[in-house]
């Protein structure tokens, strides 16, 4: 269970963190990139629909040993993201050893389901501009996810345009919860708008079952956090399905979607499931031409955490095998959270060909990303 | 056979306090209950976190749906990483008490002429938070010394 890759070993490995959660400390912080109307809205209301669920884990959601109580973060930032960039670089970049850290937010997704659309594209503005001033500025080894208001497609695409040729930016995030499932063609133009800047989609829970989106599962909501971490799986699910069968990926054959903090043990099962269907259904949907396993390995791929642990450990490799190998996943440790998983300590016992793919390779050929000069040279 | 190190005078831990150090080679957590004293490995099992550095607080059981009880105020570490629940008495694990645990030390209150050795032991990591102590004497005025059994 506690197997670690010695320190020589690991320096030698280019890692890329898929999932690293970055914020805010206080509301003030965003203010100078909100109009008066809106930062007075946003210093009385903040992000009024909220997030998937209140309870979490950890320090409200937070590994505790990064809370600072002399320091604490202000209950206003409930969000559970790293708010300090320096303690952000010398904790997990300089104390794992991550060559890249693709930034993940925030407040996208809860942005993306509240009622007020204007109010919701200007707070996704707001946080890329902060994110790129306050973040990315500070370290060569960020990069971003844009945030954009997915209920305003159009609007998501123009903020896509302002912002996608900057060179640290390598995708656009999407919540899971949403209207209509996110292949269906109303959000177009915000694939449209990924592959004119050449960028990603990444995909990453966040306000399910809040403002405008429907309850969390069809059986409504459940009453424990707990319940609502099994639930999670078919949030991603119906959207892998809805990206296949609406025929996205022969819309937009350039397309990548990265699915974060997903999880990947359901993904074999919807595979198999997917195909058999298709061979009697496919006649329904006759723009998919290939089996929808071959789609979602050429299109999709899935961050390791959280992963889980089955008593024998080969049953996990074999899980992976099904799924597509070393070709599938990429490492994303979650800093800062509660559940984060130490790149040191994951999918250690290996072959060193399949973790480079999954920790750096992988994650480079779907978000397009260049290592900075420092990592290159090493 | 162990060796004896001193770590600190008994009255700089509080009650519900803790002080993690590092002595010969290993990080400890030293955490005082009610007027006992009990150390720990500062390494979960699970995935080798600083699980002395993690929330400490009690068990928490619950007879009916609904209806939870806490009990054990102070005796139950909560690790940082992944939440793995654990007895500081005994290193026993909440999921699974016979499988997964964390290694215990022996502690011991000694009169400070009874110590002999302080080899290794590095004192306390600058990085824990630290607490207001209040010296507390007997009633000969000698300070006890809190030593650990490695």
């Amino acid at each position: 269970m506690n197997n670690v890759v010695d320190q020589k070993n690991r320096k030698k490995m280019t890692i890329v963190d898929t999932d690293v959660h970055h914020g805010y400390r206080s509301k003030s912080d965003l203010f100078p990139y909100l109009s008066k109307f809106n930062a007075e809205r946003f210093a009385e209301y903040g992000i009024e629909t909220g997030f998937s669920f209140g309870f979490n884990g950890g320090v409200r959601g937070r590994r505790a040993e990064l809370v600072d109580e002399n320091n604490p973060p202000p209950k206003e930032n409930f969000f559970t993201s790293a708010f300090d960039v320096e303690d952000t670089r010398v904790r997990l970049l300089d104390g794992s050893g991550i060559d890249l850290a693709i930034l993940t937010g925030g407040i996208g997704q809860a942005a993306s389901a509240m009622f007020d659309v204007d109010y919701a594209s200007a707070l996704c503005r707001a946080f890329n501009d902060f994110s790129l001033e306050h973040w990315i500025a500070k370290d060569e080894r960020f990069r971003l996810v844009l945030h954009i208001n997915s209920q305003d497609p159009n609007g998501a695409a123009a903020e896509i345009d302002r912002l996608g040729s900057h060179p640290a930016v390598c995708s656009v995030m999407l919540g899971c919860g949403a209207p209509r499932p996110f292949g269906h063609r109303l959000y177009h133009p915000i694939y449209e708008a990924c592959v004119r800047n050449g960028l990603a989609v990444a995909m990453h829970f966040g306000a399910e079952g809040t403002g405008v989106n429907p309850p969390i599962s069809a059986a409504g909501f459940p009453s424990h956090y707990i319940e609502m971490r099994q639930i999670r799986s078919s949030w991603y699910s119906v959207n892998v399905a809805s990206f296949v069968f609406e025929g996205v990926f022969e819309k937009f054959p350039s397309l990548k979607i990265g699915m974060l903090e997903a999880g990947f043990s359901w993904l074999a099962p919807l595979m198999w499931k997917m195909d058999f269907d298709w061979k009697g259904l496919r006649r329904q949907t006759p723009w998919v031409k290939k089996l929808p396993s071959q789609y979602i390995k050429e299109h999709i791929r899935f961050a390791t955490q959280p992963m889980e642990e089955p008593e024998d450990p080969s049953q996990l490799k074999q899980l992976i095998d099904w799924i597509g190998g070393s070709q599938i996943l990429m490492f994303a440790s979650d800093y800062p959270h509660w559940d984060w998983d130490d790149p040191a300590r994951t999918l250690v016992d290996y072959p060193e060909d399949f973790r480079r793919r999954i920790f750096s390779e992988n994650a480079i050929d779907t978000f397009r990303l260049s290592l900075p000069s420092i990592s290159k040279a090493a | 056979m162990s060796k004896k190190y001193q770590v600190c005078y008994a009255d700089e831990i509080p009650t519900g306090g803790r002080l993690i150090v590092d002595i010969a080679g290993r990080s400890v957590g030293i955490f005082k209950v009610n007027d006992e004293y009990f150390a720990i490995r500062n390494s979960c099992p699970h995935k080798g976190a600083p699980l002395c550095r993690g929330l400490l607080d009690g068990m928490v059981t619950g007879d009916a749906p609904g209806h939870a009880r806490f009990e054990r105020l102070g005796e139950i570490i909560r690790c940082p990483w992944h939440g793995w629940e654990f007895d500081i008495k005994t290193g026993q694990s909440v999921l699974n008490p016979h499988k997964v645990w964390v290694r215990t030390y022996p502690v011991s209150v000694d009169a400070e002429e009874s110590v002999q050795t302080n080899a290794n032991c590095a004192g306390p990591d600058p990085s824990i938070e630290t607490y207001p102590v209040t010296l507390e004497t007997t009633n000969t005025g000698e300070r006890r010394l809190l030593c650990i059994h490695l």
